[in-house]
């Protein structure tokens, strides 16, 4: 019935979406696309936000939310893979269900999980693996981003460690099987299913019921989702229904094809030849991004700027972000917050500077990770097929009048 | 002290949700170029997702659209037969193409 809906409205000459402008010409990484205007429409629990698809539900944040630590709810990017996604789940009938090879069935229910179990809470960064995707040429497969699917929350929840705990692990469990309540629109169509191997859980891993101070909203999976501060989003599965755990690997396209780059030391390939073996895209690389002022942005001369932007890499921790307002010829040390918020959070970093010269005037930011891992430039990023990791020095450029 | 939190928290935690009613997400139109072939796209492409995430790729070239259509097929099962999947090819390719058959 909704669905007979869809296509008819899909089908009418007027709109909003953001339409790919890219340039495919030649074939070195640049600068994600970054004029893509906030849409009318505005989603639920959202504000309007860079659209690029109602179903599944696709929505970036614009660059100017990141100038602080913690990414508002309402403007926190939005990520689906499938078109049917519940739009109401009662959190009083709410279970979540821990099965297969444990000692004992559970199912938990909301209630259960905010008072039966210890309440942790981790401050940590939620970034597609794709995020920035618009900078790869030849255009990489997917939805091409531009640097506002990511953002940064408080979460709440329980651990994972806990909850298996309670049900207890058999012997031979080894692999943690975590559905969402998305669904295909065709029956035959892989479901959003993530595999986790026992090893890879650890006691930051938790099931999340809020995000900042508040239930998460629905498009970032009310009413509980996981979350593993330092890897990317995908495995960070939303309204999540279903725990199963397993002794042997099932193969799954979400794990399997998607998600994944080349598995050599660059984890790069060219178009013609793309790398035989692949691996997960698991951990995130150091990359920051600069929130204020914006392109197109006019300034005044000999003003008082103060730049402002966040950092962060997968948990090493951020040790400095540097500016340079000479195209990288000499850059000069951002000041960066007290950084209480942990190692998975934004370090959120400002830098003062007096414009001189009329004219344009270009800033690049480039964080450096505590285990001296550096953001390349843009142009010096190998190509992948799926355009993921892309983490180039930031730039953006102004006019000083 | 931890038990102590654990009571606060049970009294202060009356469930009720943010949101009490189904959401709606709401329908959104995306500018679609109409022409020959579309009405194949329509039986067979917007089952699983809009037409904005076909369109967002940008202009590409018609091996692209046939490549994306073939993924389809093989990786998500779209039930899409020849004749549709050549008609969507040129569709795309004609109104959202680079002017490159590779
Ligand atoms: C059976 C479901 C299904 C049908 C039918 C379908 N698609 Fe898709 N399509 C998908 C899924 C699933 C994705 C990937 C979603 C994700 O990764 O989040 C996708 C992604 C895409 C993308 C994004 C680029 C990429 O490589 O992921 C394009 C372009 C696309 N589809 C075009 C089409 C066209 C054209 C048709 C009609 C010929 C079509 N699709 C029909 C399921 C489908």
């Amino acid at each position: 019935m909704e669905r007979r809906d869809f296509f008819k409205k899909a089908a009418v000459v007027a709109g909003v979406a953001a339409v790919g402008s890219t340039t495919a010409e030649a074939s070195a990484t640049h600068q994600p696309i970054d004029n893509r205007k906030v849409s009318d429409v505005a989603f639920p629990e959202k504000r309007p936000l860079i659209l690029y698809s109602d179903r599944p539900p696709l929505l970036e944040t614009q660059r100017d939310v990141f100038t602080s630590i913690l990414t508002p709810n309402d403007q926190f990017f939005v990520r689906w893979h499938m078109p049917d996604i519940p739009t109401h789940i009662d959190p009083e009938t709410f279970t979540i269900s821990v099965n297969g090879l444990v000692e004992r069935e559970i199912n938990i229910s909301l209630n259960d999980l905010k008072t039966k179990f210890e309440q942790v809470e981790v401050t940590a960064v939620l970034q597609c693996g794709g995020n920035s995707r618009s900078a790869f040429t030849p255009i990489a497969g997917g939805i091409q981003w531009g640097s506002g699917a990511m953002g940064c929350a408080t979460w709440k929840g329980v651990r994972l460690r806990d909850l298996l705990d309670q049900a207890g692990l058999k012997k031979d469990a080894e692999w943690i099987g975590f559905n969402g309540s998305e669904k295909a629109a065709y029956y035959e169509t892989p479901e959003f299913i993530r595999e986790l191997h026992l090893e890879e859980l650890d006691d930051h891993v938790i099931l999340a019921y809020q995000m900042n101070g508040e239930d998460l909203p629905y498009l970032n999976g009310y009413p509980l989702r996981l979350v593993i501060p330092g890897s990317y989003s995908d495995s960070w599965v939303k309204m999540l229904s279903n725990i199963t755990v397993t002794d042997e690997y099932k193969h799954l396209f979400f794990m399997d094809v998607a998600y994944r780059v080349p598995d050599n030391e660059c984890e790069c390939e060219t178009p013609e030849k793309k790398a035989p073996k692949t691996k997960p895209i698991t951990k995130m690389n150091v990359k920051s991004i600069i929130g204020y002022p914006t392109n197109g942005g006019k300034l005044s001369l000999n003003s008082h700027v103060v730049v402002r932007g966040v950092a962060f890499d997968d948990g090493h921790g951020i040790k400095k972000v540097l500016v340079s307002t000479d195209e990288g010829k000499t850059w000069q040390e951002a000041l960066l917050d007290d950084g209480k918020a942990g190692r998975y959070a934004y370090r959120a970093f400002r830098f003062t500077f007096k414009p001189t010269k009329l004219g344009k005037l270009t800033f690049m930011a480039k964080a450096i990770n505590n285990i001296g891992e550096e953001q390349p430039f843009a142009n010096e990023i190998k190509w992948n097929h799926g355009g993921y990791k892309y983490n180039g020095i930031d730039e953006v450029t102004v006019e000083v009048i | 002290m931890k038990k102590l939190i654990l009571i606060t928290a049970l009294l202060a935690s009356p469930l009720f949700a943010q949101t009490k009613e189904k959401i709606e997400v709401p329908y959104v139109a995306f500018p679609i170029k109409m022409g020959k072939g579309f009405d194949a796209v329509q039986a067979n492409c917007l089952m699983c997702h809009s037409f904005g995430y076909i369109i967002n790729q940008g202009r590409q070239s018609k091996a692209f659209w046939r490549g994306k259509i073939d993924k389809m097929i093989t990786h998500f099962k779209a039930p899409i037969g020849e004749e549709a999947a050549k008609s969507v090819t040129e569709y795309l390719y004609k109104h959202y193409g680079n002017g490159k058959l590779k």
